[in-house]
This record gives structure tokens, C-alpha cells and sequence, in this order.
């Protein structure tokens, strides 16, 4: 073959490099060839495997054609070849089609006398074969997972863990001889049935409990399952909160095992126990000290990086390695240099912060970006603690922020920057004068437009605005269309706020009425107006003053106006002030000021952090809104307020699965059953949900929508809408029945037979609660807002939360039950505390304000958690009727 | 010692001149006894899910012997196998006469398939050992036999379990019995090629 030709020694070419896909895929011929050429055959093999490697794909059609023939080399008694063979048959199992056309030949590999094929037959096995078949197999699977042949067990034992999520309840069965693999002799063997055992018995504590209690008394030998263990302990300990000592004793045990690895995951783990003790740390951090001194740079990587994590939760703990991580600083690994030093300025104190940065700044250019932002973040940490040493931080943050280097590493370092500006207002005049340095070769324009704000804040108050506005001006004449408007308004803040310069600022914007941009214009006529007529009250409140609600808000808000055609012009007083979405509280004072579009970018970015759950809660709540404007028959309920979250109304294994989404609108409840038929010899025709309301007063029957037809596996919805009187948000509960008529099918056809009864089947109640009418909406300042609201109308019950025993528990208890947003990070609880203030804020249906305050504390007798719940809002009814989410 | 080279040189001149290779697909509906005429039987039979590849050895002749699944899910990929093969062996139930009318649907899809042209068909009719089986000249009609053309069509009535029915042979226009005991019924490479 030609392009495997050498060419000459020092110009070495890959065999593979200039592979063609098309030109391999004919090459599969020779797997046709009545005669097998094992080493030609194996040849084309590799080729294939270094396609998909390479990340080239396949067509369905393709992939299915070279499966097939490669289905022929099963003739081939060539070891080699087999072997090849599984591996092409195992990649291309999945992108195939029909790849069950194999499973007879590779359940006959199961038990064949060579070792080889009998563990790569059940790696592929484990791939293609489906809930159904596996049964047929079940002897093979638990012959193969005792098997004394290492390979072939944990072959067995991995493919195991594959199938696990195939068939749970199938692999559940094979419990027995999964624990007799863990005596197998062999640690990859140990270890692997280790792990099937343990997600075997996951969703049972108990279980779990027992297997690891017993196996710490026992003897493992293998590293690896050892180390599984350890991490099983810990979730033990995490999980149950057991004051049993035996978990923890085995995990410090094993900080003095031989085997290295063994010890530094003990070391790890006490270091992530949420409750470890400093007594408890010290001795873990040993481990780590002497790893620091390794020879090999893996563990010292892995004990610096241990070390650093604890630095920030318990820095006192760390204290001990300081000379240790001293000497890494020169260590030849930059990675394990920065993470020494990082540390260090976590735990280090005010005397060698210095010199710690001035070592950092060394060395800066052999980093990469990742690295740099680890270093950017514990700078911003040391600003906290020592104010004092700010001119130091600025000069080293400024020279990061100069340097080449990612926009993300310059946007967190740029908001470093801010972050110690608004920390230390001593800060400010150094920052400021580096920064505009820093803006007369900036490569992103985005950062220029927030310094470009920033300046324009901060300079005009600052002892000599006059230099600023050179560096300001220069952007105008050097610039793109963006950063000049910016720089137009940064301008004219100048102007506003330090009237000496007012004359000069004029003259200057007077220079950009004929700039290209339009905004540019805009922006300098309008300023130049106010300027010219003196009236310094509404340039003001254009320049400075914020905009009161939250720009996602205003954006949202925008959106909706234009879509609907109407004709009054926009109100921006009607736009919601509560941020939706359970985003942290917005603490940064920048993100609070959207004042103009210098700060947009910095919204987006913000935006763009928010939770993830929150971004799909809200877009779930779209989705639905669009599924049910698609239908006419509820056109005319106006604005989805609230949809609920899915309740299940089913086991998920049965028959038929059912579920439930519960919509809430003006003056209607529509409740949408999502219906799944997991049987596949039936067709069920006309299904629809029957409800019978508990107090059939408060709501009346609209309609029903049914599934004409819902064929196995299709998910489909019906629906039921019910009236609810205007301004009444009644409870209630529901029995419900699904009907349908059945239809049987030939599973091998799929055609449906003539005719079918009439069937119906049980599902559970379902309730209509407090929480539906609730939307989470974050408070941005709760305190305030608490004391605004009402005293005298305010709902006040205590009671316990009978068997909830630690506050984690009880507050995650009470946001589920009142949905609603946790502010001020009062979600999070003080490790082992025995009480705790709760802030939650909402928003009613009706567009009320809900804020509640819940005080917990354990029972004494630490067996339930009791709560005082206080509710307020402007609306007596709405009070009561939140806090009766808890009666 | 001088006579013995000979012979093994006479032998090797003989083995060049009748060496055979066969490859055979066996397809057919799900129990129609395709695994047990490759000559694997066991009492409790679990259904081909995939294919089974078998070769045997007889003599000069190695015939490979491409055993596929018979459910309706293996159906659509039977003519991979066929492609190429010296013969198609189909495979029916003949005391079954219940499907005749699915498998006759299912062999006319099969050898109507362009790539598989003129490639020789043997049907067998397999279980002619049980009462209620249907005669050779039942299954030749029912399955409208001779109205096959351009390819050469082969029937044969046995019983791939035992051979108490004995081996009946039609060959498009003539047809012999032959009534045999004590014969293992699997389908060997010397049956086939003799006639």
C-alpha cells in the first residue's frame, strides 16, 4: 500500500494519517471473501477504529453495512482476528442498526474455552441486548461474574453496571454472586464487583449501611476496591449523620495503609467531610505534609490540590504545611507551583503577602489561563482580609489584565479589580489610573465599555478628573462605534459632576456630531441640549439615575409589548420589580446600577449565571404556556399564571404511566395528564381522565380533551379544564380515574385487532394546594421589604415537622411544600446547627408580593424540627391562605 | 516408504481436482427446524436470536453453513446473508399448515430481491416425520414451485430429527423417492452435490 510507505527517517509519517473514509469503507470487501485473511481483515479493522477515534461519523446505512460484514468474520477461528472483530462489532454496536443479529454468536463466545472470547463477548453483549432477552441470559451472566479467570469476571462484573441501567431488576438478582467475586483474587476484580454491589443497593441506605459495615471488618486487599470503600464510608457518614465512630475510625485506619493511594484518599475524604474536627483534619493533613515532599509529582499535585480546597473552609488547618508549600513554589510543575501558592495566600498572613506575589509574578507567563483564574480568585480573597496591601493587588491584577490571555481570565480579573475598588476606597485613584493604561490597547471591546462606565462613576470624584478625560478621549477618535458611545457618556458625567470641566466637556462632545455612528450622534445631542440649557436636573436622572426594575425584567416586559399590538405606549411602572428566577441575590453594586448600555454586558454575564434549574423552570413554564396556546379551546383563559411541577400520579413501572401538570389561569384550573402505554400489544383509543372534585362547590366542569389514539410508547396529553370562581383560589383534592378503550395488536405487525372494550384503571388522588398559585420570585432586598409590609395583617402559626431531624432536612421540607424562592442565602444552614432563619419571597397569581420568615429549631428531644412561620404580604386572605399550606 | 509418497501425492492430485467449497444460507419462518438441520438438536431448543455459523467438513468438501434467525425481526435481514452463497436453503414447517401461507410470502420477498438472482433454491420440507405433515407434492404446489423460473429449484421432504419418513427429492421436472432408514437427517455436502 502506498500510503504506508516510509519516506525518510526524520520525516516519519503516520500509517493513518491521510485515511479516507469511503476508501475504508469499500475496504470492508474483504470481510466477504470466502477465504479470511485474518491479517488483511485485522488491518481494515484498525483503519475502522482510527476513524472513529479520529471523530469521523458513520450514516446509519453505513455503519449497518459494516457491522454486517464484519458479522462474517465470525467463521474465522483466528484468534487475533476475533479479537479485532469484537472491538469493531462493540463501536459500531451503537450506531448500527439490528445489532441484536449478533447475539446468538456472541451467547455461544459466553462459554467458549478460550478465556478472550469469552469476556469480549459480554462487553458487547452488554451493549445490544434489551430488558426482554436478558433473562435468556441470566446463567451465563452469573457463571461468568464467579468466574475464577480474572478478565472474564470483571468483564462480567462492568458489563454488569452497563446493564444495570437496562434491566435494574434483572442484575438486582445476581446480588449473591457479585459478593462472592469480591474474595476473587484479583484487585481489578475486587473492585469492580465492589462497585456493582454498591450501585446494586444504592437507593437503600440500610443496605448500603450493612455491605460497608461488613466489609471494613473484613479484609480487602485490592487498593482500588479500598479505596471505593473509603468513599462509600464517607457517603455513609454523609448521608445518615451516624454518630457511629466505626466509619470514620476505618477511614483514618486506612491513612496509614502502605499503598499510597490508599491513604491519600482517606486524606481526601476526611478533608471533605462537612463535619470534620480540627483534631480529626490534623491528622489527615500528616498524610498530605509527607506526600508534599514526594518524589513523584503526581501526589504532590494531588496533596497541594487537597490542601488548597481545605484553605478555604479551614485555613487554620493547613497552617502546618506552610513551610512544606514554601518550597513548591520552585517546583518545576507550574501547576503544583501556583496551587502552593494559592494556598498560601489563602492561609498565608500580612507580612509575606508581598512576597508571595511578587514570587507569583515570576513566573505568571508558564501558566495557563485555567490557572490564572485560580490565582485571580484567591487575590480577590486576600483584598478581604488585607486591605491594606491593595497596591500590591492592583499592580498585579493590572499586569494579568495586560498580559495575552483569554477574555473570560480578563473578565474575572477585571471584576477582581472592581471588587477590591468597592472594598477599599483607597484603591480607587491607583485602580482607575491603571485601568485607563489599560483601555488604550484593549483587544475586548466589551471590557473597555465597563471601564468606560467605571470612569466615568468614579473619575469626576476623584482628586484631579481633569487626566482621565484625555485617556477617555482618545477612545473617541481611536475607537469602534460601541466603545465611542460609551465614551460619549462617560464624558458627559465629567461634565455633570465636576463643574470646573463642564465648559471643556462641552466643547469636546460638540466634536462628535459628526461622528459615522448614529448612537455616537444621538448620544452627543442630546447630552450637548441638556448642556447648553442648563438643566442639569434631567441630564442627571438620564446619566446616573438606575432604572428601577431588573433589566431581564424590563427585557421580558419589552418583548411581550411588541408582540401584542397595542396602543398605549410602554409603562415601565408596570414592569416587575421582583427578580423570577432563584438567582443568588444580587449583592454585586455594579449589577444593581443598569444604568446604561455600559453595563450590559455585565447583566448578560450575570443572566447567564443564574442557576440552571431556574433557567429550565422558567423555560418549562414557557414551553407549556406555548403548548397550551396551540390549543383553541383554551384561547380565550388568557395568561398561563402558574403551571405546577410534574406530580406522578402512577408508579413508573406499571401498565400505564400517568402524570400531571396543574395550570393555573384567571378564572380556570386546566390539569394536563401526560399518558404513556407500556404495553405494546395495545392500542388504547379515546383515553381520558374522569375526576370527581372532594367539594364539588367550589369548581365547575368545563371540558375534557382526549387522546383519540395513544399507541405503545408515545406519551401523549389529555386534558381537563374546570372554572374557579374569579379571585378564589380554592383547595381541593381529586379521585381520578383513567378510561379508555383497548384495542389488542400483534406485537409482530402492529396492526390492532377490529373492535376492543371499554377499560378503566386506577390513579392516584391528586391535590390541588397553596403552592400552585405560587410563583418563586427572588426579593432583592428582603430585610426592607419585610419591614414595608404590614404588621398588623400578618398570619403567624407555629407547629413541628414531625420527624424531620436536622435543619437541612426541614428546610428543603418547607420550600417544597410553599414553593417559593430562598433569599439572602438563608438556604444554607450552619454545618450541625440547631437552628435557623428562613427567608422565602413569592409572588402570588394575582401578582401579591409573598414574603415569609420561618424560625426552626430541633425538638429537644431531636426528634422533629418545630417551626415558627410568619407570612406577610398586603393581603390578609392571601396570609392565611399560604400558611394554611402547613395546616 | 516409496509407495506410501505416492499415495500422498496421488491423494493431494485428487483432493486439487474435487476440492469443494460450498456456502449456504439456511433461512426460513421461527420453528422450522433451520438449527436442528445444521445439526445441533437438543430437546429444549431456544429460538436463533441472531445467526449461527456452522461449517462442516466432509471428505473433499467444507461447506459453511449460515444459520439466521427465523423471527419476523431477523427477516428483513436474511438477504445479507444470501448474497453470494452457492444455494438458498429454505427452510418450512410442513406440519404446519397453518403458515404455509406466511412462509410462502416470505420465500417469494426473498428470492425476488434483484442481488439474489439466479442463485440456486433448495426447499425443504422439513418434520415429515409427524402425522399431519404435508406430502412433497402439497408443499411444491402450495408454494407454486414450478411457476419459479430462471434459477434452479430443488425440494426435499425430510425429517431433520429422525428419518422414519424417509428423504423425498424433487428436481423441477423429475422426481424420485427414496425411501432410506437409519440415515442421520442432517443435510450433507455428498446429498446435495449427487443429485
Amino acid at each position: 500500500m502506498g500510503r504506508f510507505e516510509k519516506k525518510d527517517d526524520d520525516e516519519y509519517e503516520y500509517p493513518f494519517e491521510h485515511l479516507d473514509k469511503g476508501q475504508v469503507v469499500q475496504e470492508k470487501r474483504v470481510f466477504n471473501d470466502t477465504q479470511i485473511h485474518p491479517r488483511k481483515c485485522s488491518f481494515v479493522i484498525s483503519e475502522f477504529l482510527y476513524l472513529l477515534a479520529r471523530g469521523d461519523t458513520f450514516t446509519k446505512t453505513e455503519a449497518t453495512d459494516v457491522f454486517f460484514a464484519a458479522t462474517k468474520l465470525f467463521q474465522s477461528k483466528d484468534i487475533p482476528l476475533r479479537r479485532m472483530t469484537y472491538l469493531l462489532l462493540k463501536e459500531f454496536s451503537t450506531i448500527s442498526q439490528d445489532a441484536i443479529i449478533v447475539t446468538s454468536s456472541l451467547i455461544k463466545d459466553m462459554s467458549h474455552k478460550i478465556e478472550l472470547y469469552r469476556a469480549n463477548s459480554i462487553r458487547i453483549l452488554c451493549k445490544i441486548i434489551d430488558a426482554s432477552s436478558l433473562p435468556q441470559l441470566e446463567r451465563h451472566f452469573k457463571q461468568s461474574i464467579v468466574e475464577k479467570d480474572p478478565h472474564v469476571s470483571s468483564a462480567a462484573l462492568v458489563s454488569s453496571i452497563h446493564l444495570l441501567r437496562v434491566a435494574p431488576d434483572t442484575v438486582k438478582r445476581w446480588a449473591n454472586e457479585v459478593q462472592e467475586a469480591i474474595s476473587n483474587k484479583s484487585n481489578m476484580v475486587q473492585y469492580h464487583a465492589l462497585a456493582l454491589l454498591h450501585r446494586i443497593k444504592q437507593h437503600d441506605r440500610l443496605a448500603v449501611t450493612k455491605l460497608v459495615s461488613s466489609l471494613i471488618r473484613g479484609s480487602l486487599r485490592s487498593p482500588y476496591a479500598q479505596c471505593y470503600l473509603i468513599r462509600c464510608a464517607v457517603e455513609v457518614i454523609e448521608e445518615t449523620n451516624t454518630e457511629d465512630r466505626t466509619f470514620y475510625d476505618y477511614i483514618e485506619s486506612c491513612l496509614r495503609n502502605r499503598n499510597e493511594m490508599v491513604a491519600y484518599e482517606a486524606a481526601r475524604s476526611i478533608c471533605s467531610l462537612k463535619n470534620a474536627s480540627l483534631k480529626e483534619l490534623t491528622s489527615a493533613v500528616g498524610i498530605l505534609q509527607l506526600f508534599l515532599s514526594s518524589s513523584k509529582p503526581t501526589l504532590r499535585f494531588a496533596a497541594v490540590r487537597t490542601l488548597n480546597k481545605l484553605a478555604q473552609t479551614n485555613p487554620l488547618a493547613v497552617v502546618p504545611c506552610n513551610l512544606d508549600m514554601e518550597n513548591l513554589i520552585s517546583d518545576s510543575n507550574r501547576s503544583i507551583a501556583t496551587l502552593a501558592i494559592t494556598t498560601l495566600l489563602k492561609i498565608g498572613n500580612e507580612s509575606n503577602v508581598e512576597r508571595l506575589i511578587k514570587q507569583i509574578s515570576n513566573f505568571l507567563g508558564d501558566i495557563n489561563d485555567e490557572f490564572k483564574i485560580v490565582v485571580v480568585e484567591s487575590i480577590t480573597m486576600l483584598s478581604v482580609k488585607f486591605p491594606k496591601k491593595f497596591k500590591h493587588l492592583i499592580i498585579f491584577l493590572n499586569k494579568i489584565l495586560r498580559d495575552e490571555g483569554s477574555l473570560q481570565l480578563k473578565q474575572t480579573t477585571l471584576d477582581a479589580i472592581l471588587n477590591v475598588v468597592n472594598h477599599i476606597p483607597e484603591s480607587k485613584e491607583i485602580a482607575l489610573n491603571e485601568l485607563c493604561d489599560f483601555i488604550e490597547d484593549c483587544e475586548y471591546p466589551d471590557l473597555s465599555v465597563q471601564i468606560l462606565h467605571l470612569l466615568g462613576q468614579e473619575g469626576p470624584l476623584t482628586s484631579s478628573p481633569s487626566k482621565y478625560i484625555r485617556y477617555i478621549y482618545n477612545r473617541i477618535s481611536l475607537d469602534s462605534g460601541t466603545i465611542r458611545a460609551a465614551a460619549v457618556t462617560s464624558i458627559a458625567k465629567f461634565g455633570l459632576l465636576y463643574e470646573p470641566m463642564r465648559q471643556k466637556v462641552v466643547i469636546l462632545i460638540q466634536r462628535c456630531l459628526l461622528d459615522e455612528d448614529d448612537e455616537v450622534r444621538d448620544r452627543a445631542t442630546l447630552y450637548l441640549r441638556l448642556f447648553k440649557e442648563d438643566n442639569i436636573k434631567l441630564l442627571g436622572r438620564i446619566l446616573l439615575d438606575d432604572v428601577h426594575v431588573p433589566m431581564l425584567n424590563l427585557q421580558r416586559s419589552l418583548e411581550t409589548y411588541l408582540e401584542s399590538p397595542a396602543a398605549e405606549p410602554f409603562d415601565i411602572s408596570k414592569v416587575s420589580t421582583v427578580i423570577e428566577a432563584h438567582s443568588p441575590v444580587l449583592g454585586d453594586k455594579g449589577s444593581s446600577k443598569p444604568s446604561s448600555t455600559a453595563n450590559t454586558p455585565k447583566a448578560m454575564s450575570l443572566a447567564g449565571s443564574d442557576k440552571p434549574a431556574a433557567a429550565t423552570g422558567q423555560s418549562a413554564q414557557e414551553a407549556y404556556a406555548a403548548q397550551l396556546a396551540a390549543i383553541s379551546n383554551f384561547a380565550t383563559y388568557g395568561k398561563l399564571l402558574k403551571s405546577s411541577e410534574l406530580v406522578e400520579l402512577t408508579e413508573t413501572e406499571t401498565e400505564y404511566v400517568v402524570s400531571c401538570v396543574k395550570h393555573v389561569f384567571q378564572e380556570h384550573l386546566v390539569f394536563q395528564f401526560n399518558v404513556t402505554n407500556t404495553l405494546n400489544d395495545q392500542l388504547l383509543e379515546n383515553v381520558y381522565v374522569k375526576m370527581v372534585p372532594s367539594n364539588s362547590k367550589l369548581v365547575k366542569y368545563e371540558f375534557h380533551l382526549l387522546i383519540e389514539s395513544l399507541p405503545y410508547g408515545e406519551p401523549h396529553s389529555c386534558y381537563v379544564s374546570v372554572r374557579i370562581p374569579p379571585g378564589a383560589y380554592p383547595t381541593l383534592s381529586f379521585t381520578n380515574m383513567l378510561k379508555f378503550k383497548v384495542r389488542e395488536v400483534d406485537p409482530s405487525t402492529g396492526e390492532p385487532d377490529e373492535g376492543g372494550f371499554d377499560e378503566q384503571y386506577n390513579i392516584e388522588d391528586l391535590e390541588v394546594v397553596p403552592k400552585d398559585y405560587m410563583l418563586r420570585a427572588v426579593c432583592p432586598n428582603f430585610q426592607e421589604e419585610w419591614k414595608r409590609l404590614p404588621e398588623d395583617i400578618q398570619s403567624i402559626q407555629t407547629f413541628g415537622l414531625v420527624s424531620i431531624k436536622n435543619i437541612d432536612d426541614a428546610i428543603k421540607e418547607i420550600i417544597k411544600t410553599l414553593s417559593m424562592a430562598p433569599c439572602e442565602k438563608s438556604e444554607v444552614a450552619q454545618p450541625k446547627a440547631n437552628k435557623h432563619i428562613l427567608y422565602l419571597s413569592g409572588r402570588f397569581v394575582n401578582g401579591t408580593a409573598v414574603l415569609t420568615r420561618a424560625r426552626m429549631k430541633i425538638d429537644g428531644s431531636g426528634q422533629s424540627v418545630d417551626v415558627e412561620l410568619t407570612v406577610k404580604s398586603e393581603d390578609e386572605i392571601i396570609n392565611e391562605f399560604v400558611s394554611s399550606a402547613f395546616a | 516408504m516409496f509407495k506410501n509418497f505416492i499415495d500422498s501425492i496421488l491423494n493431494w492430485f485428487r483432493s486439487l481436482f474435487w476440492k469443494q467449497e460450498m456456502e449456504l444460507t439456511l433461512v426460513g419462518l421461527q420453528n422450522s427446524g433451520k438449527t436442528t438441520l445444521s445439526g445441533q438438536f437438543a430437546e429444549d431448543m431456544i429460538p436463533t436470536v441472531g445467526f449461527n455459523m456452522k461449517k462442516v467438513t466432509k471428505g473433499n468438501v467444507t461447506i459453511k453453513l449460515w444459520d439466521i434467525g427465523g423471527q419476523p425481526r431477523f427477516r428483513g435481514m436474511w438477504e445479507r446473508y444470501c448474497r453470494g452463497v452457492n444455494a438458498i436453503v429454505y427452510v418450512v414447517d410442513a406440519a404446519d399448515h397453518e403458515k404455509f401461507e406466511q412462509s410462502k410470502q416470505a420465500l417469494q420477498d426473498l428470492i425476488n430481491k434483484p442481488p439474489l438472482m439466479k442463485i440456486p433454491l433448495l426447499v425443504v420440507a422439513n418434520k415429515n416425520d409427524l402425522p399431519n405433515a404435508a406430502s412433497i407434492d402439497e408443499i411444491i404446489d402450495t408454494f407454486e414451485l414450478k411457476a419459479i423460473t430462471g434459477r434452479e429449484v430443488c425440494c426435499y421432504s425430510i425429517s431433520a430429527k429422525n428419518s422414519s419418513g424417509g428423504i423425498k427429492i424433487w428436481r423441477q421436472d423429475l422426481t424420485i423417492n427414496i425411501y432410506l432408514l437409519n440415515r442421520s437427517g442432517s443435510v450433507n455436502g455428498s446429498t446435495l452435490l449427487n443429485h
